[in-house]
C-alpha cells in the first residue's frame, strides 16, 4: 500500500511539475512552424545618415536571394524595423555570415555585435567580415546585380579560409572574447567583391574597437603566423621555385630582461616543393639547404611586416598582450597603462626550424633520404 | 478437498467429462479390482496396453496375490514394464496426474493409486527460431511443450548442478512450470525469491505469456521489459552459465530468463556468432537505431516548431520547402503519421500474410504517396517516421521495441508542448525511470551503472570471448570465475 501511494505521489508530482516547468518557460518559446519563418542567411550592418541599416538576405523557396532592410538609431532598432518589414517572421538562427559595412565598423564593432551576442538563437560560429570601402548592403546588392549567389559565395570564401587556416577567428564568440581583451587589437577579415566571386585579402584592424586600417595580404599572413593558425601558405622564391607550407607551429614566450620585454617566437614549419621552373638541379643537398634558408627569409619577411606595423602604429595586432599578461604578471601590471607605447619597445627574437619535407619528384637523385632541417635565429 | 482415493470419488468427479476413460480390471481373478483412469487422447494407448495392461492380465504371479497392497508392491517392483511408476495416496495429486495425461490404476481397498507416465499428445516439431534467426549458429528453438524445452537445455548443459525444478501454476490450468538454474553458480536468494513468486501466483489459468510474466516482474507499471524471453536454447544455456535463472512454462514456446537488464535486450545471438569487431559494430548500430527510433520524431517536432536553429541551414531550407502548403503543424503531422504507422502494424498482424503484403503496399506506398501529393503531410515527415519505425524493428527484443514505441509517443508529445525543453524533461524522466528499476537485486541499467570493470566487456562493445573471465558479482556472487580456475 505504501509503495502504491509512493508511486501515486511520484506520478502526480511528475504530472504537476513538468507542465509547471514547461508553462513557466512558455514565454521564451517561439512556437513558430519552420515554414512560417524566413531564415536570414547573410546579414549586413551599415551606418549612414545617422542611422543604422540592417540588411537581411533571404533565400526564397525557389532558391532566389532577396534582400530586406530595416533602419533605426541602433543596430537592434534597425533589426526590429526589419522584423516588421519582413514578409514572415525572421530568424537569425541560420545566419552564417555577417557583413559589417566600413562606416558601421568605424563607429565601433562592439555596437554592431552587442545585440547579436545577446540573441540566444544566433549561431556562435557565424563568420564576420568587413566590407572594404563599401556598405554591406551595397556589397550584397551589387552581387545580386552581378547574378552572384551571395550565400554560396560566402560559403566558398569560408572554404578557402579553412584551406589556408586551421581555424576561423572571425566567429561571433571569438570576436566577443577579443573585444573583452582591451589591450589587443580586434582583427576581422575584410572582403572585396570581384567580378564573379568574393575575395578575402587580409585583416581589418580595429583600434579601440573602431576600424582603423586594413592590412595587406603579406602582413596578414605574418599575423597568422603569430596566431598559430597557418594550415597552408604558398611561398614563391625568387629562383622560380614555389613551395607550400603544409605544417606550421608557433610557440610564443614572453620574458622580462633588463626592464625590457623580450618576446621569443619559435616557428616550426614544413614545406613541400610545388613548382620548379629553373634549369638548376634542385635535387641537391646544398641547393635544398639554400632553399630552406630562403624560405626562412621569406617567412621572416612576412612576420617582420606584421611586427613593424605593430611597432609603428602601437597597435597590438600580434596579440602579444595576453602572453605578457599570463607569463609576466607582475611586470604587466606596471606596463599595461602605457601598453600603446611599450609595444614599440618590445624586443623580438625569432627562431625558425624549417624543412622541406616532401617534394622531390619521383626518381629524384637526392643523396639523402632524411630532410634537412634549417635553423635561423633572428633578433630585432 | 480431503477425499480418499477410490473409484467412486473419481467417477463422481469426472461423471460429466466425456474424455475421461475409466475401466475396471480384475487382477488375478482373486478379488483384486483396480480401476484404470486416464484422459482419452493424452495417453499412448499402445504403450498402456503393452507395458501395463498386458503384464497385469498375463502375469501368473499376480494370480496368487489376493491383497491390493501386495499387487501394488509387485507392480512397482517390476510387474509392470514401465519406467515411470509411482504410488500415490493423495487424491489431489492423483487428479493432477490423471489430468496431465498419465494413467492411474486405482485400488479401492488400499485407497491408493499407481501412476504410469504414458503421456502423449500432438506437438509441434522443433523448428528454426522465427524471431531470433542467425546465419551462423544453432537452428533449434523452443516449442510449446515444457519437457521438450528442458530437454533442449539439458542437452547443452550437462552439468550435474543444473537443477530443473518442476512447479505448478494455475488453479484450473495446473500448468507445468520448470525453474532451471545451475546450483553452484546462481544466486540462491534470487532462486528462492523467484520460486516463491511462482508459487504465489494464484490465478485460474495461464492463457497468455503476460498472465505469467506480470507476476514475475518487479515493477509492474514500467513499460520496459524486465524479463527476457528467448526462443533459443543456446541463449538460455549461456545465461544459465552466467548465473541467471531460466523458466519454461508449458504452452509458451519460449523460455524466460531472469534477472534481466537492458543491455541483455540489446544483444543478439548474431553478436556472438561473428568476429567480436563485427559483433560490436552490429550492437552499436542497434543502439544508434534505438536512439533514432526514440528521439527522431521528437527531435523533428522540437526543431521545426521551436528551436529551428538546431537544424543545419540547408536542412532547414529543405524542410521548409517540403512543408510548403501543408496545413498541419509538425507535431500534428508526426503524431498522425506515428498513429497511422501503428495502425498499419496492427492491421498487418491481424491479416493473413498474403493480404497483409497487399495492405502494406496500399497503406505504406499508395496512401502515403497520395497524402504527400495531396499536401496532407510533408515528405520529410514520412521519411522521419519511416526511419524511426524501421529503426525500432532492428531491436532484437520485441517487448523492448514496444516499450520504446510508447516512449516515442510520450517524447513526441513533450516535444510538441515544450520543444527541446520538453524533450530534455522527457529524457530526464526516462533515464530516471530506467535507473530506478531493480530486477531481483540487479540494477536494470547494469552494467552501464556498474563499477565492476569486468561487467563492461559485453555491453556496448563485445570484447573477445577470452576476455569474459568473470561473472557479475550481483548475478553470481558465490562463483564469479568464468574462465580459468
Amino acid at each position: 500500500m505504501v509503495i502504491i501511494l509512493k508511486r501515486l505521489i511520484y506520478i502526480i508530482c511528475c504530472l504537476i511539475i513538468i507542465p509547471t516547468i514547461l508553462a513557466a518557460c512558455s514565454k521564451d518559446f517561439m512556437v513558430t512552424e519552420i515554414d512560417e519563418i524566413n531564415l536570414i542567411r547573410v546579414m549586413g550592418i551599415d551606418y549612414g545618415e545617422e542611422e543604422y541599416t540592417v540588411s537581411a538576405l533571404f533565400t526564397t523557396l525557389e532558391g532566389e536571394e532577396e534582400i530586406t532592410k530595416g533602419k533605426g538609431k541602433s543596430p537592434y532598432a534597425a533589426y526590429e524595423d526589419l522584423r516588421l518589414k519582413a514578409k514572415k517572421a525572421i530568424s537569425i538562427g541560420h545566419t552564417g555570415y555577417f557583413l559589417i559595412g566600413e562606416a558601421a565598423a568605424s563607429r565601433g564593432i562592439d555596437i554592431c555585435l552587442d545585440f547579436l551576442s545577446r540573441d540566444e538563437t544566433v549561431k556562435m560560429d557565424g563568420l564576420f567580415y568587413i566590407t572594404k570601402n563599401s556598405k554591406a548592403a551595397d556589397f550584397m546588392e551589387e552581387a545580386i546585380e552581378n547574378e552572384q549567389k551571395i550565400n554560396e559565395g560566402m560559403e566558398v570564401l569560408r572554404q578557402k579560409q579553412e584551406t589556408m587556416l586551421t581555424r576561423n577567428d572571425n566567429t561571433l564568440v571569438n570576436l566577443i572574447n577579443e573585444i573583452r581583451q582591451t589591450y589587443q587589437s580586434v582583427l576581422i577579415p575584410y572582403v572585396i567583391a570581384e567580378e564573379k566571386s568574393f575575395l578575402m585579402s587580409g585583416y581589418a584592424v580595429f583600434d579601440d574597437l573602431k576600424l582603423r586600417d586594413y592590412l595587406d595580404e603579406e602582413t596578414s599572413a605574418g599575423v597568422n603566423f603569430f596566431k598559430n593558425i597557418i594550415r597552408n601558405y604558398p611561398i614563391f622564391l625568387e629562383d622560380n621555385v614555389g613551395l607550400l607550407i603544409t605544417f606550421s607551429e608557433t610557440d610564443i614566450n614572453s620574458n622580462w630582461e633588463s626592464d625590457k620585454i623580450k618576446i621569443n617566437i619559435k616557428i616550426d614549419y614544413e614545406t613541400m616543393i610545388k613548382e620548379v621552373n629553373t634549369v638548376d638541379n634542385i635535387f641537391d643537398i646544398e641547393y635544398i639547404e639554400s632553399l630552406n634558408k630562403k624560405q626562412d627569409d621569406y617567412v621572416l619577411n612576412l612576420i617582420m611586416q606584421a611586427v613593424n606595423y605593430s611597432k609603428a602604429t602601437g597597435l597590438d595586432i600580434l596579440q602579444i598582450a595576453r602572453y605578457i599578461e599570463n607569463q609576466n604578471i607582475r611586470e604587466w601590471e606596471n606596463i599595461k597603462e602605457t601598453w600603446d607605447t611599450a609595444i614599440s619597445e618590445i624586443q623580438y627574437e625569432f627562431e625558425f626550424n624549417s624543412r622541406i619535407s616532401k617534394s622531390y619528384l619521383l626518381g629524384s637523385n637526392l643523396q639523402t633520404k632524411y630532410p634537412r632541417i634549417s635553423r635561423l635565429v633572428h633578433t630585432i | 478437498m480431503d477425499k480418499k482415493i477410490n473409484s467412486k470419488n473419481l467417477l463422481d468427479l469426472f461423471s460429466k467429462s466425456g474424455d475421461i476413460v475409466q475401466r475396471p480390471i480384475n487382477i488375478g481373478h482373486k478379488g483384486v479390482i483396480a480401476y484404470l483412469f486416464g484422459v482419452d487422447g493424452l495417453m499412448n494407448t499402445m504403450m498402456l496396453d503393452t507395458t501395463i495392461l498386458r503384464p497385469i492380465s498375463t502375469d501368473e504371479s499376480l494370480k496368487e496375490i489376493t491383497n491390493d497392497d501386495e499387487v501394488i508392491k509387485y507392480l512397482l517392483e517390476g510387474g509392470a514394464y514401465h519406467a515411470f511408476a509411482i504410488e500415490v495416496t493423495d487424491f489431489e495429486l492423483l487428479i493432477r496426474y490423471i489430468l496431465s495425461g498419465m494413467a492411474a490404476l486405482v485400488f479401492d481397498n488400499a485407497q491408493k493409486a499407481l501412476i504410469f507416465d504414458v503421456r502423449t499428445f500432438d506437438k509441434r516439431s522443433i523448428q528454426e527460431p522465427t524471431d531470433e534467426g542467425v546465419m551462423k549458429g544453432a537452428k533449434d528453438s523452443f516449442i510449446e511443450v515444457m519437457r521438450t524445452n528442458t530437454v533442449l537445455i539439458r542437452r547443452r548443459v550437462r552439468s550435474e548442478y543444473l537443477i530443473v525444478e518442476q512447479l505448478n501454476v494455475g488453479k484450473h490450468s495446473k500448468t507445468d512450470v520448470a525453474l532451471m538454474y545451475i546450483s553452484n553458480i546462481a544466486n540462491m536468494e534470487t532462486v528462492n525469491k523467484i520460486r516463491d513468486k511462482i508459487n504465489n501466483i494464484n490465478i485460474d489459468n495461464i492463457s497468455t505469456p503476460a498472465f505469467f510474466e506480470e507476476y514475475l516482474v518487479e515493477n509492474k507499471f514500467s513499460i520496459f521489459p524486465q524479463i527476457m524471453y528467448t526462443q533459443r536454447p543456446d541463449r538460455v544455456s549461456a545465461n544459465l552459465t552466467d548465473g541467471r535463472i531460466a523458466i519454461s512454462v508449458d504452452g509458451i514456446p519460449f523460455v524466460y530468463v531472469l534477472p534481466c537488464q537492458l543491455p541483455m535486450l540489446m544483444q543478439s545471438p548474431e553478436d556472438y556468432a561473428n568476429h567480436f569487431i563485427i559483433g560490436s559494430s552490429l550492437r552499436i548500430i542497434r543502439y544508434i537505431a534505438m536512439i533514432l527510433t526514440l528521439f527522431l520524431p521528437a527531435f523533428y517536432i522540437a526543431s521545426t516548431t521551436f528551436q529551428n536553429q538546431m537544424l543545419p541551414a540547408e536542412i532547414a531550407l529543405s524542410i521548409q520547402k517540403a512543408k510548403e502548403n501543408v496545413p498541419f503543424s509538425s507535431g500534428f503531422e508526426v503524431m498522425g503519421l506515428l498513429i497511422a504507422f501503428e495502425i498499419l502494424i496492427e492491421a498487418g498482424l491481424r491479416l493473413p500474410k498474403t493480404v497483409g503484403t497487399a495492405m502494406s503496399i496500399l497503406g505504406g506506398l499508395v496512401v502515403g504517396q497520395s497524402a504527400v501529393e495531396a499536401k496532407f503531410i510533408s515528405p520529410t515527415v514520412v521519411v522521419i517516421v519511416a526511419l524511426a519505425g524501421i529503426a525500432g524493428f532492428i531491436l532484437p527484443n520485441q517487448d523492448l521495441s514496444s516499450g520504446i514505441r510508447v516512449s516515442r509517443f510520450l517524447l513526441a508529445i513533450l516535444a510538441a508542448v515544450g520543444g527541446f525543453f520538453g524533450l530534455a524533461a522527457g529524457l530526464i524522466i526516462l533515464i530516471t525511470h530506467l535507473c530506478s528499476l531493480d530486477n531481483y537485486g540487479v540494477a536494470y541499467m547494469s552494467p552501464f551503472v556498474d563499477v565492476e570493470a569486468s561487467n563492461h566487456k559485453d555491453t556496448l562493445f563485445r570484447f573477445p570471448i577470452s576476455y569474459f573471465k568473470k561473472r557479475s558479482k550481483k548475478i553470481a556472487p558465490d562463483n564469479q570465475t568464468k574462465q580459468g580456475s
